[in-house]
């Protein structure tokens, strides 16, 4: 085959016009390919970049996203601060209200014990009645003190010895005062009165017994062998009840003995029972008056 | 206005005035007073009572003559009957129990027992 080039020498213009076409057609070919190359970059490129927006689009979100996870965690905490806050409060207002229901309870009982005491009093001195006031006396030991079995003695005028009023379910013998139990206990004018009750108590070991007073005059005395078996414990008034009873006890048989006298001078031995409260103070304006005079 | 109507029979005045005392601080409950069964019959022949308190050991008429009195009554058939007695004995208090008596309470009474069953029997908080 012989060289073209040697062919175009002698044939330059058409050689020439080939080769202008063959680089022109190279040329656009290449420019064609690069403009393709380009483009295909460019598309790249913007595939890439669409991309990279929507990856900085989904951690934008997701940064967001933790943010308001971030603030949520934060809000649970300070809730479950003011949570725990509240349940403390609450604690301690259940704690007050129970603590306030107790007083309540505490202060009612109080009441009751106080309106017993009142009602007490208030029958023991209702009547100068004696046979009225010994029947409140006894009617005080059963149905409030639940006392079973008991004697109410009364000292005689020399003080050397007591003798019964009233004995319920027991004998109640003479006692000399100095002389224990119950003698002892009008001697030295305290009451007696063991840490338990019990429905075993005897003459010589009573559960309770208590000097009546009159003034600081021993003028008797209540003594309590045992108690109902019901009765386990001393309720927290029993000694109240006992020191008033002590108390208003002799005050209200003085009183009632006084009437009776009064009424035996009036009216007769058999009639010591009877009074007349208008008649018993008849005479008060001319007392009172002595009494002012003597300042 | 009172919801409840109690009768309390007791011929000691003293105790009366004691159970009625404790009874007054429950509320809603108004309190008619009998001195003895015969009286807690005459009360009960015109009034309807929600709640009986009753003494055992009364003059005339008893506690467990007047409870077995009351059941029979059509009227107060079903009406709670609390008995107070001072005795403790098991036995009076199945005797109570079988006459159709409600509750049983021992003397010394405690005002807070005896509104706690004061309570109990007519439903109250």
């Amino acid at each position: 085959m012989t060289d073209d080039r040697d062919d175009r020498q002698s044939d330059a213009p058409a050689d020439l016009s080939r080769e202008r076409e063959t680089f022109v057609r190279q040329f656009l070919r290449r420019g064609f390919e690069i403009t393709e190359t380009v483009i295909s970059e460019n598309q790249e490129l913007r595939d890439t970049l669409e991309r990279f927006r929507e990856e900085n689009g989904r951690l934008r979100a997701q940064l967001a996203s933790n943010d308001a996870i971030r603030d949520l965690i934060r809000k649970i905490e300070e809730l479950e601060v003011e949570r725990r806050a509240l349940s403390i409060r609450s604690e301690e207002l259940a704690e007050s209200s129970r603590e306030s229901e107790q007083r309540s309870m505490a202060v009612e009982a109080e009441l009751h014990d106080l309106a017993n005491l009142y009602i007490a009093a208030t029958h023991l001195h209702s009547t100068l009645s004696l046979k009225g006031v010994v029947k409140h006396l006894a009617e005080l030991l059963q149905q409030l003190v639940g006392a079973e079995r008991f004697a109410i003695y009364v000292s005689d005028p020399d003080g050397k010895m007591a003798r019964s009023i009233y004995a319920e379910g027991m004998d109640a013998p003479d006692v000399i005062v100095g002389e224990a139990p119950t003698g002892l206990v009008m001697a030295m004018r305290v009451p007696k009165i063991e840490d338990t009750p019990h429905p075993a108590g005897s003459l010589d070991a009573p559960v309770a017994t208590v000097p009546m007073l009159v003034r600081d005059v021993c003028v008797g005395a209540i003594t309590i062998l045992s108690v109902f078996a019901q009765k386990e414990r001393w309720a927290g008034v029993d000694r109240e009840f006992l020191a008033l009873l002590g108390s208003h006890g002799g005050t209200a048989l003085m009183a009632a003995s006084l009437q009776a006298d009064r009424s035996a001078e009036l009216h007769g031995p058999g009639k010591s029972n009877t009074y007349d409260p208008l008649d018993a103070l008849r005479n008060i304006h001319e007392h009172l008056a002595r009494f002012r005079d003597a300042g | 206005m009172s919801d409840y109507s109690c009768l309390v029979v007791e011929d000691s005045p003293m105790m009366r005035q004691l159970i009625v005392f404790a009874l007054a601080r429950v509320k809603r409950i108004q309190i008619t007073e009998a001195e003895d069964g015969v009286d807690a019959l005459r009360k009960l022949a015109s009034t309807k009572y929600d709640l009986i308190l009753t003494d055992i050991n009364m003059p005339v008429m008893d506690g467990l003559k007047l409870v077995k009195r009351i059941r029979a009554d059509a009227n107060h058939a079903q009406t709670p009957i609390i008995v107070i007695t001072t005795e403790g004995s098991t036995e009076d208090r199945q005797r109570a129990m079988a006459l159709g008596a409600n509750a049983y309470i021992t003397k010394p009474i405690q005002a807070p027992q005896v509104i706690q069953k004061v309570k109990e029997l007519l439903k109250l908080p």
